[in-house]
C-alpha cells in the first residue's frame, strides 16, 4: 500500500482522471439501475403493494389482466375464499376540463383485502360508487383532493377522495374505484364482472378458460416489461465491463510507464509479491474512492431529481452493485499483476 | 570476513550459431574492507559479470559463493531474501523511482525487511558526507544527475549489505564528485567492512581501488590485488 498511496499522491492528476472515469461509469451504472428499478416499479409497484401471489385471469387474455374479463359463470369456487379479491382493470382517460391523463381504473368490492393494502398519502379510501382514490403521481400532475373527474367510457363524475402512493400499474397510475364502477368505465355490459381474481396465497385452476399466473409470471406478460428490463440489465452489464477494460487500460499503460522503476526494485530485492500487492491495493482504492464518490453523486441526483423522472435509488441495490463493481475491477488489474510479475531486473543494468 | 566469489563461471547466451558466450571461465574475489573495481570496455561482459554477482541471472555453468553460501542456486522469493540481506545495488540512470521523495527511496526497504537496516546514525553520516541531507523531501525529478546517483548510493546503504555492487556509479559526476564518491565507497569498505564491486570505465576510480579486474571479451585478468 506504501507505493500504491505515495504515487497516487504525487500522480495526483493522472490517478484523478482514471479515478474519474470510472466515476462517471460507476455514477452511470447506479443512474441506469435506478432508472430501471423506477420504471420496473412503475409496472409492478400496485400489483407488490397488494402483496399479491396468485392472479386468476381468462386465459384468452394472455397474461395481460387489463384484458381479462370474466363473466359469473367463470368465477371459481374458491373466488369466496379468504385473501381472494375480484377486481376489475380498465385501462383509460381520466379528463378534468381540458386536462387528460392515461391511466389504469382499478375496481374492487368493498370488503376487498386489497383495500386494506392501500398506503394513502392523503384522503380516504372510497366508500361508495362514484369516489376514486388517485395515485400519488396524479396529484402531481395537477388533480386535487374533491375534484370532479370523468373515467374512460363512464359519462358519469367521480369524486377524488384520496391519493395512494405505490399506485402504478405497467406504467400508469392507478385509479382506485369501486368495482360495480368497472364494466361501464371499461364499456362492457353488466354479464361482465371483473378482469380478474387476486390472492395473497396460491389459486389453482378449475376451468379450462382461466389461467393462474404468480405475480412474477404477471409481471413478464407486461407488454414492453421484460424488454425494459432485459435492456436494462444489458446496458447495466456491458457498462461493468467497460469498467473493467478501462480499468485494465488504465493500469496497463500505468505499469508500462514505470516498468523500468520496478525493475530496479526487483533488482534491488523488493519481492514480487510485494509489487503486486501494492498493484492490487492500488486498484482497490481507486475503485472504492471512484465507486464512492460514483454513489455519492448519484445519492445527490436522487435528491434533486424531479418527481416526473421515474428513478428509484434503493440503497441495498446500490451497496450491492458498489461492492461488485469493485470487485469486477479488480479483474482489470490482472494484466498489469502478469506484467509485473513477469519484469526481469536485469533489464535495468547495464546498458 | 565477508566474501563474494566466483569460480570458473562461464555464461552463454543464445543457441548454436547464435551463441555468445559473455563470460569465459571467470574466476573473482570480492571481500569485505576492500574496493574491488572491474574495467573494461562496452561489450566485455562487465554488466552480465554484475548480475551474476548479484544473484540476477544464473551462470551456464560455474559457481557464485556469497560468504561461503553458494548462492548460484537460488530463485524466487529466496534469491530476492537473500540478495536484499546482502547486497546492495547502486544502478546508472533511471534508478530512483520517480513518486517516492528521497526519504522514501530508504524507507521503502523497511517494508520488506524488517531487521537489520543501517543504524540511523552511520545513515546520517552517510547522508552527510553525500550531500543530500537538505535533499531527502525532494523526488528524483527536482534533482540534478549527480544528486540522484549520490540519492541511489545512499539507498543502496540503508538495507546495510555485506556487498555494494555498483553499475558506472560515477557516470552522471564531474571530476570533484567523483573524487568525494570514491572516497566514500573506499570508507564505506574499510570502516563498514563492506565489500564493494565497482563496475566502470571510469579510470578516475582507480586510485582507490584495493583490487582491480580488467574484463574484456568475456575474459577477467587480474591487474592489481
Amino acid at each position: 500500500m506504501f507505493l500504491a498511496l505515495k504515487e497516487m499522491k504525487k500522480e495526483k492528476l493522472r490517478y484523478g482522471l482514471v479515478i474519474g472515469v470510472v466515476l462517471l461509469v460507476a455514477y452511470l451504472i447506479f443512474m441506469l439501475s435506478a432508472l430501471a428499478q423506477g420504471l420496473s416499479g412503475q409496472n409492478t409497484a400496485a400489483v407488490n403493494s397488494w402483496q399479491s401471489q396468485s392472479i386468476m385471469m381468462s386465459k384468452d387474455a394472455n397474461g395481460n389482466l387489463a384484458q381479462s374479463m370474466l363473466t359469473a359463470k367463470d368465477l371459481p369456487v374458491q373466488s369466496k375464499q379468504n385473501k381472494t379479491d375480484r377486481v376489475g382493470l380498465a385501462q383509460g382517460i381520466l379528463k378534468v376540463g381540458d386536462a387528460r391523463q392515461a391511466a389504469t381504473f382499478v375496481g374492487l368490492q368493498k370488503g376487498a383485502t386489497i383495500r386494506q393494502t392501500i398506503q394513502l398519502t392523503e384522503g380516504r379510501l372510497n366508500r361508495g360508487d362514484h369516489e376514486i382514490v388517485l395515485s400519488d403521481a396524479l396529484r402531481r400532475a395537477g388533480f386535487k383532493l374533491n375534484q370532479e373527474v370523468k373515467m374512460g367510457m363512464f359519462t358519469d363524475h367521480y369524486r377524488v377522495v384520496g391519493f395512494a402512493k405505490a399506485a402504478f400499474y405497467n406504467m400508469s397510475p392507478v385509479v382506485y374505484g369501486d368495482l360495480s364502477d368497472w364494466a361501464a368505465i371499461k364499456g362492457v355490459n353488466s354479464e361482465f364482472v371483473g378482469s380478474g381474481l387476486i390472492s395473497q396465497e396460491n389459486q389453482h385452476a378449475e376451468k379450462s378458460n382461466e389461467q393462474i399466473l404468480n405475480k412474477n409470471e404477471l409481471f413478464n406478460k407486461m407488454p414492453g416489461y421484460s424488454a425494459q428490463n432485459m435492456t436494462f440489465a444489458f446496458m447495466i452489464g456491458f457498462l461493468v465491463v467497460i469498467s473493467i477494460v478501462i480499468v485494465a487500460i488504465f493500469l496497463y499503460i500505468l505499469t508500462m510507464q514505470k516498468i523500468e522503476n520496478l525493475a530496479v526494485l526487483r533488482a534491488q530485492g523488493i519481492p514480487t509479491s510485494y509489487l503486486l500487492k501494492n498493484t492490487l491495493a492500488q486498484t482497490m482504492l481507486i475503485m472504492l474512492i471512484a465507486v464512492g464518490l460514483g454513489t455519492f453523486l448519484a445519492a445527490l441526483t436522487g435528491m434533486v431529481v424531479p418527481m416526473a423522472v421515474p428513478m428509484q435509488f434503493d440503497p441495498k441495490l446500490m451497496s450491492v452493485s458498489a461492492i461488485l463493481l469493485v470487485l469486477t475491477g479488480l479483474f482489470g488489474a490482472i494484466i498489469p499483476m502478469r506484467i509485473i510479475a513477469k519484469i526481469d531486473p536485469i533489464s535495468v543494468i547495464g546498458g | 570476513m565477508q566474501k563474494l566469489e566466483l569460480k570458473k563461471v562461464n555464461k552463454i547466451f543464445g543457441a548454436k550459431s547464435n551463441q555468445v558466450q559473455a563470460l569465459k571461465e571467470v574466476n573473482f574475489e570480492a571481500r569485505s574492507g576492500e574496493v574491488t573495481l572491474i574495467l573494461g570496455p562496452s561489450g566485455s561482459g562487465k554488466s552480465t559479470l554484475l548480475t551474476i554477482l548479484g544473484g540476477l541471472q544464473q551462470p551456464t555453468s560455474g559457481e557464485v559463493w556469497i560468504n561461503g553460501e553458494r548462492f548460484d542456486g537460488k530463485k524466487g522469493k529466496a534469491a530476492d531474501a537473500f540478495r536484499l540481506d546482502h547486497i546492495g545495488f547502486v544502478l546508472q540512470s533511471y534508478s530512483l523511482v520517480p513518486y517516492l521523495t528521497v526519504n522514501d527511496q530508504f524507507t521503502l526497504v523497511d517494508k520488506v525487511k524488517k531487521t537489520g537496516q543501517i543504524d540511523k546514525q552511520t545513515f546520517q553520516g552517510y547522508i552527510d558526507r553525500l550531500g543530500i541531507d537538505k535533499l531527502r523531501h525532494k523526488f528524483p525529478g527536482e534533482l540534478s544527475g549527480g544528486q540522484s546517483q549520490r540519492a541511489a548510493i545512499a539507498r543502496a546503504l540503508y538495507a546495510n549489505p555485506d556487498f555494494i555492487l555498483a553499475d558506472e556509479p560515477t557516470a552522471a559526476l564531474d571530476s570533484e564528485r567523483v573524487a568525494e564518491v570514491g572516497q566514500l565507497f573506499k570508507d564505506i569498505a574499510e570502516k563498514a567492512e563492506k565489500a564493494v564491486v565497482i563496475v566502470t570505465h571510469d579510470l578516475r576510480l582507480r586510485e582507490k581501488a584495493d583490487r582491480i579486474y580488467q574484463l574484456v571479451d568475456g575474459q577477467i585478468t587480474i591487474e592489481k590485488s
